[in-house]
């Protein structure tokens, strides 16, 4: 027993009282997330800009763009019927934008292109809300879709060699006939009068009998001439240019950039750069009453996420679009609420591998798409696309892809009283 | 042999994107911003929106915070309050090192509080903790413009001039701690503790009497509850406010091209006929 008692005796220690002192001297906080110290990937920001020729936005040309028609890589296989309508409302989806990301390795993935499409409704944005939570059920029916085609560097469409832009560049052959509405989706229905100006759907035929069709539809029954819009869009289309329907978006090229490129801007405040070492306190000195005024006006979640979003596209406050596929990116998300998890992302549904996070649209892109500020026009906080990471091969020409949509919470928007 | 992919400008792959673009110039008119002074307009300029209350500020069609405060809209841009107020004032109240016990040592932290204000009648509070001081008072002073709120000032008795005082007594309340405002006559000045008397300079307001009960060594209560009572400023009814109010429309409501175009159709034209559609 003495034994037992001395060996328990020599286990015990003194040890000095260091939590007190510390405590004392400098305030120890809760460990808190730490999103400060996250490694910066090294992300390619897309800018918007007006293109100097609208020929270079041509799909033989391989461009990024934004707005107006998309310049389809595969110009014959283009998505079906189903796929390019809104899950809620059945309108035809509208182009948003297409950017042009190969992948280095492998032969298959030469050309790739990346399309995005979207109802321009926000009603049905709302409503595609609940259905990106709830993916495990076959596939949903989304507002917001992606297709992502392509192509060996030898293919039956596009020469082999780099494009030599200097105007002399032809694709290899003509697509199907687009519709003469939204020129997007694949004219596959005839008018029934004048046979010759085809659609994608009856809403887009109602929609251009009411804005001028009627009156032409008997002059071109008489006329030999075609109206032809091919899916590579050698014939001129004028009339979506200018943009009198509202099929389209404006139309702007998308410019990259490397992120890092960017310097932190030095802010010039009023007193801080020579106040500073005044008012910082020395360590051995903590303002207890101070101290509870910073948590209580200290944000919670939401405003950090959004502060340190905020921050970090002020570098580059003119950014559209976000783009970085390696394997530890992680998209810049506004807020706090409604990021997916691991589980939220469905697999890639042709080859049920994983998906990976590709790139993200941001909201600046509606400032230039000038889109309206009413109740039921578009708003978003960030787009976030999941491609498939080995980028598999199929059948099917357009290959759908996984959008996240996040956006603002609703506010509450009553009617306020009129104060003097 | 891995192969370089696609033609042209594309993403993905690293050194591509600077190569192409080096001839527009762009990377190099963006990058070169360092130091250099700019004016307050170059930087409201450059703000693109991202929120749909930002793109009707810059459209011009908000032109006061007031319109923002009638409906409660949360204001989540800083940039907006920029630009809706003028000679918005920062000052750094303080700031404190927090640390953090790692396996390497202590990792410390700035925690940076500002107080901005126009000192004619909006007021805001921001707090924010970063690694350098720097970057902890540039993210103080943004939710500090977020935070702004509207403060309502009136007359201890004759009303000659501008308001100078609270128009009427008020108390807020916050945790045990209670402050009262009671109008002052002019020249008493603020008599108040130090940092509320901050925060009501900042607000604009030049003589109040205040009184105040409960715990208020506890700082933040403190504080809190003289914003909570700023904020009711505006929420006491007085005889001004008799008369009916009339509700307006939100600004999101307010711009929409279908209250433009109610005027016009009364009778919708009959349907026509579509010809049908074959495939």
């Amino acid at each position: 027993m003495d034994s037992d008692l001395a060996k328990s005796l020599r286990s015990v220690t003194i040890s000095p009282l260091e939590g007190e002192e510390e405590e004392e001297e400098v305030h120890i906080e809760e460990v808190e997330e730490d999103e400060e110290e996250d490694e910066e990937d090294s992300v390619q920001l897309g800018f918007v800009e007006k293109p100097k020729n609208p020929r270079l936005l041509l799909s033989h040309l391989f461009p990024n763009k934004a707005g107006g028609l998309p310049a389809w890589l595969d110009p014959v296989n283009l998505p079906p019927d189903n796929s390019r309508l809104c899950g809620f409302c059945g309108d035809p989806l509208q182009f948003l934008l297409q950017i042009y990301a190969s992948i280095d390795g492998k032969e298959s993935t030469f050309h790739r292109t990346l399309y995005v499409f979207m109802c321009p409704s926000m009603a049905c944005l709302l409503r595609d809300q609940h259905e990106q939570w709830r993916h495990k059920e076959g596939s949903p029916s989304r507002s917001v879709k992606v297709f992502r085609c392509q192509l060996a560097r030898s293919n039956p469409y596009y020469s082999s060699e780099p494009p030599k832009l200097d105007g002399t560049d032809r694709p290899l052959c003509t697509g199907v006939p687009l519709c003469c509405w939204c020129g997007t989706w694949k004219g596959g229905k005839l008018c029934g009068s004048c046979k010759k100006t085809r659609y994608c759907s009856e809403k887009h035929q109602a929609m251009h009998w009411k804005s001028g069709h009627k009156s032409e539809c008997y002059k071109l029954i008489a006329s030999d001439s075609t109206i032809v819009n091919n899916g590579n869009g050698v014939q001129d289309l004028t009339v979506f240019k200018n943009g009198l329907n509202n099929a389209t978006w404006p139309e702007y090229e998308i410019v990259i950039e490397e992120e890092s490129g960017f310097e932190w801007e030095k802010s010039e405040g009023n007193s801080s750069s020579t106040g500073t070492s005044a008012i910082v306190t020395k360590y051995n000195k903590t303002d207890e009453a101070l101290q509870s005024v910073m948590d209580q006006f200290e944000a919670d979640a939401d405003k950090k996420s959004w502060a340190s979003f905020e921050e970090r596209i002020s570098r580059a406050p003119e950014q559209v679009l976000r783009y970085c596929r390696d394997a530890t990116a992680k998209p810049l998300w506004p807020l706090c609420s409604g990021r997916p998890s691991k589980t939220e992302i469905p697999p890639c549904r042709y080859c049920k591998g994983p998906l990976c996070y590709e790139f993200q649209i941001m909201p600046q892109l509606l400032y230039y798409f000038g889109v309206k500020n009413d109740s039921n026009s578009l708003d978003w906080g960030t787009i976030a696309v999941f491609t498939c990471l080995a980028s598999c091969e199929s059948s099917i020409s357009y290959k759908e892809e996984f959008a996240w949509v996040q956006i603002y919470p609703a506010t509450s928007i009553r009617p306020g009283r009129l104060t003097m | 042999m891995a192969e370089r992919g696609g033609f042209g400008r594309g993403f993905g792959g690293r050194g591509d994107g600077e190569g192409g673009r080096g001839g527009r110039g762009r990377g190099g008119g963006r990058g070169d911003r360092r130091g250099g002074r700019r004016g307050n307009k170059s930087e409201e300029e450059k703000w693109v929106p991202v929120t749909k209350l930002g793109r009707l500020v810059k459209s011009g069609n908000i032109t006061s915070l007031e319109q923002i405060y009638l409906h409660s809209l949360p204001v989540k841009e800083h940039q907006i309050v920029d630009a809706l107020t003028k000679d918005l004032k920062d000052e750094v109240m303080k700031i404190t090192p927090v640390q953090k016990q790692t396996r390497a040592g202590q990792r410390t932290r700035f925690k940076a509080f500002v107080v901005v204000g126009d000192g004619n009648g909006h007021v805001g509070l921001g707090v924010k903790c970063a690694k350098e001081v720097a970057t902890a008072i540039r993210g103080a002073i943004i939710l500090a413009k977020l935070s702004v709120i509207p403060v309502r000032r009136g007359y201890w008795g004759n009303k000659i001039g501008l308001p100078h005082t609270v128009p009427c007594k008020v108390t807020g309340k916050c945790g045990s701690v209670t402050v009262r405002m009671v109008p002052a006559p002019r020249g008493a000045g603020i008599v108040a503790a130090r940092v509320p008397k901050k925060v009501l300079q900042f607000a604009g307001i030049e003589d109040v009497f205040t009184s105040s009960r409960g715990s208020t060594k506890i700082l933040g209560n403190f504080v809190k509850a003289t914003f909570d009572c700023l904020m009711k400023t505006y929420g006491f009814l007085t005889p001004d406010f008799w008369m009916e109010t009339r509700f307006s429309n939100s600004p999101y409501q307010q711009y929409t091209d279908l209250l433009s175009k109610q005027a016009t159709k009364a009778i919708l034209p009959p349907t026509e006929e579509i010809p049908p559609v074959e495939v």
